[in-house]
């Protein structure tokens, strides 16, 4: 089993879901997040006043998956969440050493 | 919740499908749980405690009201301490008989001296004593407390009265105090079955009187959760959509639609809910002299038409509305700036008549920007009202939509939404502010509430498209209310436009130029991305309690600011006309202006600059003076000259008008269009319609340079200085990359008499022209935009930032 994290920008997240939808997964965590990586903050100007925002808003999705299925969602991710711009974002992959279902006991693969 | 989940053999639960008979469920589960209990009893602790201990139902099972899989309340009344070894083992031995015959008991045990203590603790205790019935075991401790309870509740009931509403209102508030859930937990939600157990408690007690829910909605809530339970097989009142689907089709709900279905629901929930909160007020009244004087002070609100009693709202003259149906309108007006309550009986009145009133625009806007509207709105709604006004609201009453993301109907998230803007107002947090500052700068914000009324009433229809539909439905109430053309066109765009934030957001990177650059061709005007910005809030807001987070509302900031600053770079480079010369359908005098004009100005409108402007190409000058809803308009045409902007701002400032909007345009043939909104504070121009003709004639003379502004300013009295609370800090920022041919100068300051004048001024004596001006003045605030020239070119680094300076100087 693996976690597939992902870092992506806001505004690709339906994409990113639908994409994930198309080839039948359907579950992930989300959540609203900020950082930022190479891309930096940028400044914000309006009415004449400057502010720097340094930390950017993004979206994290985690998801538990079998081996065999890390290629194939990684390439949904990374074809959904891209436009080949700074900011797109990343993707990190864990082992996972167990899954335990909490209504039923169900582990391993069965849990997912 | 699937049938798989159901217990499999359960004869009550057939039976219950068949009829719907939940009277019948309930007493026959409370007379198998009796036996079981009975049973526990003699085999556990009966044998060891001949008297000095009974078991005694309480609560929903004191009240033979024992739903499927409810937890089974027992009291064991003791005479001693039980807490020694032997006695816990006993006790436990009879709680485990009961877990394995399947029962979810919840047992207490106590003395009778703690069932009369009232202590924090021990609340709930007491208030599930009001239901207790004997069950088992020695009959003297259930005489005795029988006999004490009674006396222990005329002492302490009113205490324990305001107990049971302080543990009340925080539910209410979890469920943000509305009925409207589209999955409703129908036990807690307000108007669920605990509101039932509130008004029968608070009636046991005395505290509140006549104020029991109807039997019809309490039966209809006893068959739901019937249903709920048997359905998940354990204790779930949760009615999400797949059980409202189901439960519409049974023959016991009359198998209505889920949408009717919920529409009943909420009906009957309602009842319940104000039955809950008129017990509570009843119960929670202390009489205190304190809150008496505050009542007192109120009622003194009181005028000719209407009456105010302990914060109710009555008609003097009921009758008085067969003749004078404006009265029913003007009552909610009352409501919505006193923040008061309707009287029922004057509501049920009006409620009959409503429908001889007919509201017009004016009446709808007094009403919406009231500071309590929300509370007029929602008095309106509960008694119908509101729909007899407005028929197309009635397409969005108790409306479910199934919405992963939305928790409220979507009449309820309307009203929801108008609360999230007037709550706003006094937002202190940080996050918020700058939001709020933006409000206070709207000029009419009573047309966001009414686009918010109607930005969803499209979904009555259609959930792909609903916007269309809901612009049409906007457009018909606009119509019958009589709104003017300016009104109108806000509203519309309002609705049509609610959700392009929103999706902006959520589909385009707002660090992509094409992203503002799309928004602000569907904007046009920066007036209108204000608006947008705050309905995209409160839409946002309203989805449920904590959708507008600080993270969403840093996005929704940041797309508004990208887009403002495309929109303030368009107005320096787009031109009418494009830069290389006259484009088709673009030859005449608005060539040259920025395509703001257009987005902006009306066909009538543009037809009368028009002939203005061949007016001065004449004889040099031409202007149009006019008043126009409480404000004056002037439009004047002139030849261009250097300083001639900061002379006609002098001119009007010299008469002692304040000016409220600018804007100022240069067209290819070297004239120019201002346009002006003042105000006349000291009603000179109203009250003397000599000076009218005398104004026209010195704006005139200053426009041709022949008087000196400075000598007209000099009659002006000194301006007084602001109030320190409405002090804004003065900043002006230059840009010159927003535009190829001329310097971009921001100025915002707080306005005072004579502002506009100085800082043109400024602008012109370091010989710098003014190519195009845009001027808004809010809240004691005013927002200027400049395009400026120096010898038809960008200003140097140099001169822009000497301007700068002096700019500075002339705002602080």
């Amino acid at each position: 089993m693996k976690k597939i994290e992902a870092i992506i920008q806001p505004f690709k997240l339906n994409d990113v879901r639908e994409a994930l939808k198309g080839i039948g997964v359907d579950g992930v965590t989300v959540s609203e997040v900020r950082g930022h990586g190479r891309q930096k903050g940028h400044k914000e100007i309006y009415r004449g006043m400057e502010y720097e925002v340094d930390l950017l808003p993004k979206v994290k999705l985690e998801l538990i998956v079998t081996d065999a299925r890390v290629e194939e969602i990684t390439g949904a991710l990374l074809k959904s969440a891209r436009t080949g711009k700074i900011g797109d974002g990343k993707i990190f992959i864990y082992d996972v050493r167990e899954a335990i279902r909490i209504r039923n006991d169900d582990r391993g693969d069965a849990a997912l | 919740m699937t049938t798989a989940a159901m217990p499999p053999s359960d004869p009550s639960r057939e039976e219950f499908l068949a009829s719907g008979d939940a009277v019948g469920v309930l007493s026959r589960r409370t007379s198998e749980v009796d036996q079981a209990v009975l049973r526990a009893f003699e085999e556990t602790l009966a044998v060891l405690y001949r008297s000095g201990l009974a078991a005694i139902a309480v609560g929903g099972y004191g009240r033979r009201e024992l739903f499927p899989y409810s937890d089974v309340d027992v009291l064991l009344l003791t005479g001693r301490d039980l807490s020694g070894s032997g006695d816990a083992a006993a006790v436990s031995c009879f709680v485990q008989r009961l877990w394995d015959a399947g029962l979810r008991l919840s047992h207490s045990v106590h003395t009778v001296e703690e069932c009369v203590t009232l202590n924090v603790q021990n609340v709930e205790l007491v208030v599930s004593l009001l239901d207790m019935r004997p069950l088992a075991g020695d009959a003297r401790m259930f005489e005795d407390l029988s006999i004490r309870l009674p006396k222990f509740l005329r002492e302490e009931g009113r205490i324990l009265a305001r107990h049971i509403c302080r543990l009340a209102r925080p539910r209410h508030d979890r469920f943000q105090n509305t009925v409207y859930h589209l999955e409703p937990d129908i036990k807690e939600c307000p108007g669920g079955i605990r509101d039932v157990h509130l008004t029968h408690w608070l009636g046991r007690l005395r505290a509140a009187v006549g104020q029991a829910p109807p039997d019809e909605a309490i039966q209809f809530l006893s068959r739901l959760r019937c249903l709920l339970h048997y359905r998940a097989g354990r204790d779930s009142n949760r009615l999400g959509f797949e059980m409202q689907e189901e439960a519409a089709a049974l023959e016991f709900f009359g198998r209505h639609t889920p949408a009717d279905f919920m529409r009943e629901y909420y009906s009957h929930a309602l009842a319940i809910h104000r039955a809950a909160l008129a017990a509570m007020e009843q119960a929670e009244d202390t009489g205190s002299n304190l809150l008496s004087q505050f009542l007192a002070w109120r009622s003194r609100l009181s005028n000719a038409d209407f009456s105010v009693v302990q914060e109710q709202v009555h008609l003097k003259n009921p009758m008085q509305l067969e003749a004078d149906p404006g009265l029913a309108l003007r009552f909610y007006q009352f409501i919505a700036r006193h923040g008061l309550k309707p009287a029922p009986e004057s509501e049920s009145r009006i409620a009959r008549i409503a429908s001889h009133a007919t509201p017009r625009w004016e009446d709808a806007v007094e009403l919406l920007r009231q500071p309590h509207a929300l509370k007029a709105l929602r008095a309106m709604h509960s008694s119908g009202v509101l729909k007899t006004w407005l028929p197309e609201w009635a397409r969005i009453e108790c409306l479910v939509v199934r919405d992963f993301h939305h928790r409220y109907t979507v009449d309820e998230h309307s009203l929801v939404a108008i609360g999230e803007l007037a709550a706003l107002r006094g937002s202190t947090q940080p996050e918020k502010l700058r939001f709020r500052q933006v409000l206070e700068e709207i000029e009419q914000p009573e047309l966001l509430s009414f686009a918010l009324l109607f930005h969803d009433t499209g979904k009555s229809v259609s959930m792909t498209d609903h916007v269309v539909e809901s612009e049409r439905f906007a457009s018909q109430a606009l119509d019958r209310l009589g709104a003017p053309a300016d009104a109108r066109r806000t509203v519309l765009f309002l609705v049509r436009h609610h959700g392009d934030l929103s999706l902006a957001m959520n589909t385009r990177d707002p660090a992509d130029p094409a992203t503002s650059q799309w928004l602000a061709r569907r904007v046009e005007t920066i007036e209108n991305l204000r608006l947008l910005l705050l309905i995209s809030y409160a839409d946002s807001s309203a989805v449920h309690p904590g959708s507008m987070t600080t993270w969403r509302m840093e996005q929704l900031w940041r797309i508004y600011v990208e887009t403002y600053s495309e929109l303030t770079r368009a107005l320096g480079i787009e031109r009418i006309g494009g830069d290389a010369g006259d484009a088709a359908g673009a030859s005449g005098f608005e060539a040259g202006f920025p395509t703001r004009y257009l987005r902006t100005q009306t066909p009538e409108a543009i037809e009368m600059h028009r002939a203005l402007h061949d007016a001065a190409a004449k004889r040099g000058v031409a202007v149009d003076l006019h008043k126009r809803e409480g404000a004056w308009s002037l439009v004047v045409a002139a030849r261009d000259r250097a300083g001639l902007f900061a002379s006609l701002c002098g001119a009007i400032s010299g008469f002692g008008l304040n000016i409220l909007k600018a804007e100022a345009f240069t067209n290819r043939r070297g004239m120019v269009l201002d346009m002006f909104a003042f105000s006349d504070p000291n009603r000179n121009l109203d009250l003397n319609p000599s000076e009218v003709e005398r104004f026209r004639v010195t704006l005139e003379r200053a426009i041709l340079g022949k008087v000196d502004p400075v000598e007209l300013l000099k009659r002006r009295p000194k301006p007084k200085l602001p109030s320190r609370e409405a002090h804004v800090t003065g900043v002006v920022s230059v840009n010159q990359r927003a535009s190829e041919s001329a310097t971009l100068v921001e100025v915002t300051a707080q306005d005072r008499p004579g502002l506009l004048y100085d800082i043109s001024r400024t602008i012109s004596e370091a010989g710098c022209g003014i190519d195009v001006v845009l001027v808004d003045t809010e809240a004691h605030k005013a927002l200027d935009v400049f395009y400026i020239t120096a010898n038809g070119k960008k200003l140097d680094e140099e001169k822009a930032a000497l301007l700068r300076s002096k700019l500075l100087a002339v705002i602080q």
